[in-house]
């Protein structure tokens, strides 16, 4: 296929070119800078590079484990918020990271000056560049802090972002971002390289103490990890998780429940792939282990973390993985999960009407109670599922109390898709059939049909078959229907 | 007219101009489900939610987007490929046509890929201008 995806590429290319060229004078109308249109251009070319879908977009060498905050160039002293003890103006050198020269042109770079402390705050807008080029943008105003002995620098969110961002780069932590390295570098100003491999270094240096405001997270804006108004780039890399030891003293803003943890993932919204981690299974695990590693959230947020990352990586796979999503559905399931375990119990105790149907849903459930997380879902898509049929029938027949009542209602919610979709029996039908992933999009110039027998003339398709893409000018087919 | 005076034009605006050459010919939006195209509209959607661009000059970049795609398909490429498989499902509504195969081979004179599943969606190809003698 390799002169296929020669030609698909240099189209590609040419369309890309083609359109940024077009809408340039359309930027420049708008009074935006083309700073904005090149980042177009980067996003999209390095979407569809990793999409996989064409080879050959390769622009340089990616190195994802060198990161430089770069600064957007009318970036100045706009940030300042009252929190923050320093604000990081445009035209301080960071330490730099990057053991590779850096092949994207200038670059701002900044630096924390020494003997600078934490806070340090992130305002949005930041632009996080690699040596290789790609960009990582800031959009929510973070703010760094640092703790002391502590790993935690993040909040879970973020956490959860961070950690694969890290890991997947080769050098492990380095991929820590520009500002957490800040933190992190604040002490040997010799270094250049920024070396992950020491785990507890990560970017909290012990050695040096700052006198660190108690928080020992970092804020998404100024209320702590609620929803921020825009999404957060997963790109923004933190200090992730991998270092061990938990916080010593439980910072005043921490989430106490799980219930904050998931209520700020739901917050945080994956954008799709960040520029250049291009190994979306890595990561999703990644993002597991990460999620586990965070366990100051409590017992929770590990199960989350557990489950997020048996689901994650399936969906990571997909070009447009949203990552909170996923992790998400779990954070419901748990909660579903232990809704019914919850209600099964009060059945137990005191149902009135608990039939011997609704009996064995309840075994059937609190038997999947110790199950993993996916197992727990297949024993309630397909036992319980029978079960709660039956329940629900005798419940209609019985007059039920509002107890049962409440409790069907709880898992049939839980259950409708799945329970509908079982008394399937032609499933094969119109909702899966048309969800594929491979799609031909085209133009016909005649459709013919002889009793069965239709015949095909197409033109001026793109077709993309399992993620990888081609073209054509003119398609003739034939198919029995 | 007379001599020495020249012609009054009508005066436009400049966005009535901007909006007359990008409203006179609208391309197929097909191919918006694309790699490029949706690739195209994700990286527009970031620049949106991190207010760099407008929703109104995302939408403008797709359509150029539209013209540079169906453009460099019709000109740019001059390949051909046959198939046979075995039609599942069929549809046609509002000119479109959406087949779901099963069991396809598709053949180009290189190569051979073969699928399970493959949805071809269709727009009338008529009058569009990619006649080319092959």
């Amino acid at each position: 296929m390799l002169s296929n995806s020669n030609t698909v590429s240099k189209l590609y290319m040419s369309v890309i070119d083609d359109v940024i060229e077009s809408v340039r004078e359309l930027f420049q109308d708008e009074g935006i800078e083309d700073r904005v249109l090149e980042d177009l251009r980067q996003l999209w070319e390095s979407k569809v590079m990793q999409s996989k879908a064409v080879e050959g977009f390769m622009k340089g060498p990616i190195n994802p484990n060198n990161f430089v905050l770069q600064l957007p160039a009318n970036y100045a002293q706009t940030l300042h918020k009252p929190t923050a003890s320093i604000v990081i103006p445009a035209g301080q050198t960071l330490q730099n990271f990057t053991t590779k020269a850096n092949g994207s042109g200038a670059l701002a770079t900044f630096s924390l000056p020494p003997g600078v402390s934490y806070p340090v705050q992130i305002p949005a807008g930041v632009t996080l560049q690699t040596s290789s080029g790609h960009l990582y943008k800031v959009n929510v105003p973070v703010m760094v802090t640092q703790a002391p002995a502590s790993n935690r620098i993040l909040p879970q969110p973020i956490q959860h972002v961070m950690e694969p961002r890290e890991q997947v780069a080769p050098q492990g932590a380095v991929a820590s971002v520009a500002p957490t390295a800040v933190l992190q570098t604040i002490p040997p100003p010799a270094a250049d390289t920024y070396t992950p491999a020491a785990p507890s270094t990560t970017l909290l240096h012990p050695s040096e103490p700052q006198p660190v405001p108690h928080q020992q997270h970092l804020f998404l804006g100024q209320g702590g990890a609620l929803q921020p108004p825009g999404a957060l780039q997963p790109q923004l890399t933190l200090p992730a998780v991998p270092q061990p030891p938990p916080l010593p003293t439980p910072a005043p803003v921490t989430p106490d429940s799980p219930g904050d943890d998931e209520f700020t993932l739901d917050g945080i919204e994956f954008s799709p792939q960040p520029l250049d981690m291009s190994q979306p299974s890595p990561f999703a695990a990644q993002l597991s282990s990460g999620q586990a590693c965070g366990g100051q959230l409590g017992a929770g947020r590990e199960e989350v973390g557990q489950d997020g990352g048996g689901s994650l990586p399936v969906n990571a796979g997909e070009a447009k993985a949203q990552l909170v999503e996923p992790a998400k559905l779990e954070m419901d399931l748990m909660r579903d999960f232990n809704y019914n375990d919850l209600e099964a119990l009060q059945q137990l105790d005191g149902a009135c009407d608990s039939t011997s149907e609704e009996e064995a849903e309840e075994e059937e459930v609190e038997g999947g109670a110790g199950a993993d997380e996916d197992e727990f879902l297949g024993m309630i898509n397909a036992e319980a599922l029978k079960a709660l049929q039956e329940a629900e029938g005798s419940s209609e027949d019985d007059g039920s109390s509002s107890d049962s009542d409440a409790l069907d209602d709880a898992v049939e919610e839980v259950e409708e898709d799945p329970l509908n979709s079982g008394d399937d029996v032609s499933e094969q039908d119109v909702p899966d059939l048309f969800d594929t992933d491979n799609v031909v999009v085209c133009q016909y110039d005649k459709i013919h049909r002889s009793k069965n027998r239709w015949k095909f003339y197409l033109k001026d398709g793109v077709m993309c078959f399992g993620g990888k893409d081609y073209v054509f000018s003119k398609a003739v087919g034939e198919a029995e229907w | 007219m007379r001599p020495g005076r020249p012609a009054k034009l009508p005066v436009f605006s400049k966005d009535a101009l901007r909006f007359a050459s990008f409203a006179a010919i609208m391309a197929y939006q097909l191919y918006r489900n694309t790699t490029l195209g949706n690739s195209l509209q994700e990286s527009l959607d970031e620049l949106i939610q991190s207010q760099q661009i407008t929703p109104q000059l995302a939408l403008q970049v797709l359509l150029q987007f539209d013209k540079a795609i169906n453009t460099a398909l019709a000109n740019r490429v001059r390949n051909r490929v046959n198939f046979r498989g075995s039609l599942n499902t069929y549809r046609f509504c509002d000119n479109v046509w959406t087949f779901v195969l099963n069991d396809v081979e598709f053949r180009e004179v290189t190569d051979l890929v073969k699928v399970d599943k493959v949805k071809i969606v269709a727009c009338d190809g008529k009058n569009t201008g990619s006649n080319a003698a092959e």
